[in-house]
């Protein structure tokens, strides 16, 4: 019996002196850190999932505070979260986000589309397939799948070898546009009533070289841009879209349904 | 100062923790996958397992073996390492913000490293003295920062390999380890008794 009271009153005591020295430690080795992050991280589930991309809940609050604007991707949260937190890092006007952005992939080419006249053995990742490249088009899509192992929440998809991404899983955080060794990805903003459009070709040759590598690529025939109030705009050899034209989908929808080579797309 | 040395080389090589007594092997199938983490990992777990072991030894041999306590080592070991590693993160949270950012998750991460509390508890099955218990800690981290850095090696080429689907993530990874495992096994003859 002594025993078991000796043991209880040791590890009591030692648990508690640690408990101490702990304690006094965190005072003393406190660091001053921006208020507004507590304020965040208690708004948020505290799950520390990490389905946003970041390390954490914390890690999320720190890049909200650090970066000003609010990333769409907390699961968990949802969209209720967001209104508190644009409160607290006073987005200006009100409560009204800042637009959200998309990452959209700018080739549009499927299986048999894009031509590939030399075989390709080697690491099969785009960074390395690009160095020696593998399509007969130097712009397109390698469709190793990069982007894929990049995305934090797996909006990324590829299918017939053309690279799809899911806009409401996209938390746009600029991961795709880093790692594309083409340069592929462009964040678009999401247009409210809309949804994400964009010309998916990044060949700015002309048409004889770009009929000579692809079925799908954009060969500037400018039939997008002859239709009523059409936000598209020629340059390089390339349709593009000027978003801030962009205000009602028929002008988008019809440049869409114009296209020859069928080379604009509307992302789901 | 010999038996120091011995100590060093055998923990370092032959009785590797990780590879001869299969201690840590969460953080080591965890974090092995690129060489940077590995090496922040590694370096975490020296001064983690350094310290943890000079302090458990002291506790041990001032509090617990006075009081007739030994079979408390468990608990209390566990008591200091987790206390150390707050402490610690404390200290390089305040003075060195870099580090901090650096090492990341990895330095909460150690203190369910089973390594660190193997090796507290097999210093005292050795019955080392206090110089020999930090040598230890000491060789025990080198030893898990060398081998999870080779395997980060390994997993970073593995991945231009074409593994097949069975085998992807965890599963090849162990293989590698059982290969490394026999692979440092020949390392046993270089002490002779």
């Amino acid at each position: 019996m002594k025993e078991i009271i000796v043991a209880c009153i040791t590890l009591g005591i030692t648990g508690f002196a640690f408990a101490l020295i702990l304690a006094f430690l965190s005072r003393k080795l406190k660091v001053e850190e921006d208020p507004r992050i507590t304020q965040i991280i208690s708004l948020l589930p505290a799950a520390n999932c990490g389905a946003c991309g970041f390390a954490g809940c914390r890690g999320f609050a720190q890049a909200v505070i650090n970066e000003g604007k609010i990333f769409s991707g907390c699961i968990p949260g949802g969209h209720e979260i967001n209104e508190k937190i644009a409160k607290i890092i006073g987005v200006k006007g009100g409560i009204t986000l800042k637009q959200k952005t998309a990452a959209t992939c700018r080739c549009g080419a499927q299986l048999g589309e894009k031509k590939e006249s030399s075989v390709y053995s080697g690491p099969f990742t785009c960074q390395a397939a690009h160095i020696t490249g593998s399509l007969d088009c130097a712009y397109g899509c390698l469709s190793y799948g990069d982007c894929i192992k990049a995305c934090p929440t797996g909006a990324i998809t590829l299918k017939s070898k053309k690279i799809y991404v899911e806009v409401k899983k996209c938390i746009a955080c600029g991961k795709c546009v880093e790692v594309c060794p083409r340069k592929l990805f462009e964040l678009v903003p999401i247009l409210s009533n809309i949804g994400v459009y964009n010309v998916c070709c990044n060949n700015n040759e002309k048409l004889n070289n770009i009929k000579k590598v692809c079925s799908r690529g954009c060969i500037a025939c400018g039939l997008c841009t002859r239709v009523n109030d059409s936000p598209y705009y020629l340059k390089d050899n390339l349709s593009r879209i000027d978003f801030t034209k962009a205000k009602e989908e028929t002008p988008l929808r019809e440049g869409k349904e114009k296209c020859p080579t069928r080379c604009i797309f509307k992302l789901e | 100062m010999k038996n120091l040395l011995i100590i060093f080389v055998s923990t370092v090589l032959i009785n590797n923790l990780v590879l001869y007594y299969f201690l840590g092997i969460c953080p080591f199938l965890g974090v092995s996958a690129r060489i940077e983490s590995a090496f922040g990992m590694g370096v975490a777990v020296i001064f983690v397992m350094t310290l943890a072991n000079a302090l458990s030894w002291l506790i041990y041999k001032f509090v617990l073996l006075n009081l007739g306590l030994g079979f408390l080592q468990y608990l209390v070991f566990i008591l200091v390492i987790a206390s150390l590693v707050q402490i610690v993160e404390m200290f390089v949270r305040k003075f060195s913000p870099p580090l901090y950012k650096a090492l990341g998750i990895f330095l909460p991460l150690i203190t369910v490293n089973c390594a660190i509390l193997g090796a507290s508890l097999l210093m005292v099955t050795k019955n080392y003295n206090f110089l020999e218990s930090v040598v230890y800690g000491f060789a025990g981290g080198i030893g898990f920062t060398i081998i999870i850095m080779v395997m980060a090696g390994i997993r970073e080429e593995l991945e231009y390999s074409e593994v097949p689907s069975v085998f992807k993530g965890a599963a090849i990874t162990l293989v590698i380890t059982g290969l490394l495992a026999l692979i440092f096994m020949g390392f046993s003859g270089i002490i002779s008794a």
